[in-house]
């Protein structure tokens, strides 16, 4: 994430080192892959539009975010609508997370199982490699408060995946 | 964090799913297009008509503030005004002030024309011996300002209506 350029011709590099964990942060509003592609695009777009430094995650993260819950917000019927027809078939949810033994699968499911402000911070500090200090820009929170979500995600994983 | 070290690298070993080959290629194109409407800035307003929306804008915004002002000066001033005047402009003020500042709009007179009044007869305010007699007027408030510099004016009109309680007298 470190030699992530801010010269305008290099967007591609940037887009594609970003992409697959902006996709990842989009995936908490959206049940399908393809929904969350387009936030990351439209929220790349719009960020690149008004010329932001790409150094500013925190803003890029937070465009992110904003466009997932007003997606949220504005087509919540269809996402219950799709939400229970996923539960009511065999469908099965496209994986966040791209192969992996069982114990990986598991640990997966238990990201996926956290409450949505301990997941959002996990997502942003393991995949995304933000600072504290973003998370909390991102989320309008104080860093010390990103940090104790952090920890109350990871005590809670490891307790259901590492039982003493 | 020490703790927590064998959980977060559990944790790295797991990859986002790769995304779509065409996203690139969609954010390329949504850019391209994008390019095409850059800021204000940069590129003149295709739309001739834009200047009717400022109009528009600017007229509520006007209309928004006489309605404000409208209200503001309905009220039940106990004080007596002894000379109700059916139509009465107020000269310019004379005053300006000490150093006049360019670029700088400053008042530049008032107007207030009464067009209608109406005689709402004897009222007993609460409390009160003597009677009074409740006047309403509806006018029209005109304010002007004036660039002393450029001469450029902003004149703004709004109308307004105010109650008049008037002490009766015995006779």
């Amino acid at each position: 994430m470190e030699n992530v350029v801010s010269n305008n011709e290099d967007w591609k590099e940037c887009f594609s080192q970003l992409a697959p964990g902006l996709v990842l942060f989009a995936r908490q509003w959206v049940q399908s892959r393809a929904d969350a592609e387009d936030i990351v695009q439209d929220a790349f777009v719009r960020f690149w539009r008004r010329q932001h430094s790409i150094q500013n995650r925190a803003l890029l993260f937070a465009t992110v975010r904003s466009i997932g819950l007003d997606l949220l917000r504005r087509d919540a019927r269809r996402a219950r609508r799709e939400a229970v027809a996923v539960l009511e078939s065999d469908q099965t949810i496209e994986p966040h997370f791209s192969g992996g033994d069982e114990s990986q699968r598991a640990l997966a499911d238990a990201v996926d199982r956290l409450p949505q402000e301990q997941r959002e911070v996990v997502v942003m500090k393991i995949w995304n490699e933000l600072t504290f200090q973003e998370i909390g820009t991102v989320l309008g929170i104080s860093q010390n408060t990103a940090a104790s979500r952090y920890r109350y995600a990871l005590t809670s994983l490891k307790k259901h995946l590492l039982p003493q | 964090m020490n703790d927590f070290s064998d959980i977060e690298s559990e944790l790295k070993k797991l990859q986002p799913a790769p995304v779509e080959a065409n996203l690139l290629a969609r954010v390329e194109k949504a850019l391209l297009e994008e390019s095409s409407f850059p800021t204000a800035a940069v590129v003149a307003r295709k739309r001739s008509r834009s200047a009717n929306w400022i109009s528009l804008g600017l007229g509520l915004g006007l209309a928004a503030a006489a309605g404000f002002l409208m209200l503001a000066r309905v009220n039940d001033n106990q004080s007596a005004k002894n000379q109700p005047s059916v139509a009465a402009v107020k000269p310019a003020p004379n005053e300006r002030p000490a150093t006049i500042n360019p670029g700088r709009m400053i008042p530049s007179g008032l107007t207030e024309v009464v067009y209608h009044t109406r005689d709402e007869g004897l009222h007993y305010p609460d409390g009160a011996a003597q009677p009074v007699r409740r006047m309403r007027y509806h006018t029209r408030e005109t304010l002007r300002w004036q660039n002393a510099q450029t001469g450029a004016s902003l004149r703004v009109s709004y109308p307004s209506e105010e109650v008049v309680l008037l002490p009766v007298s015995g006779q």
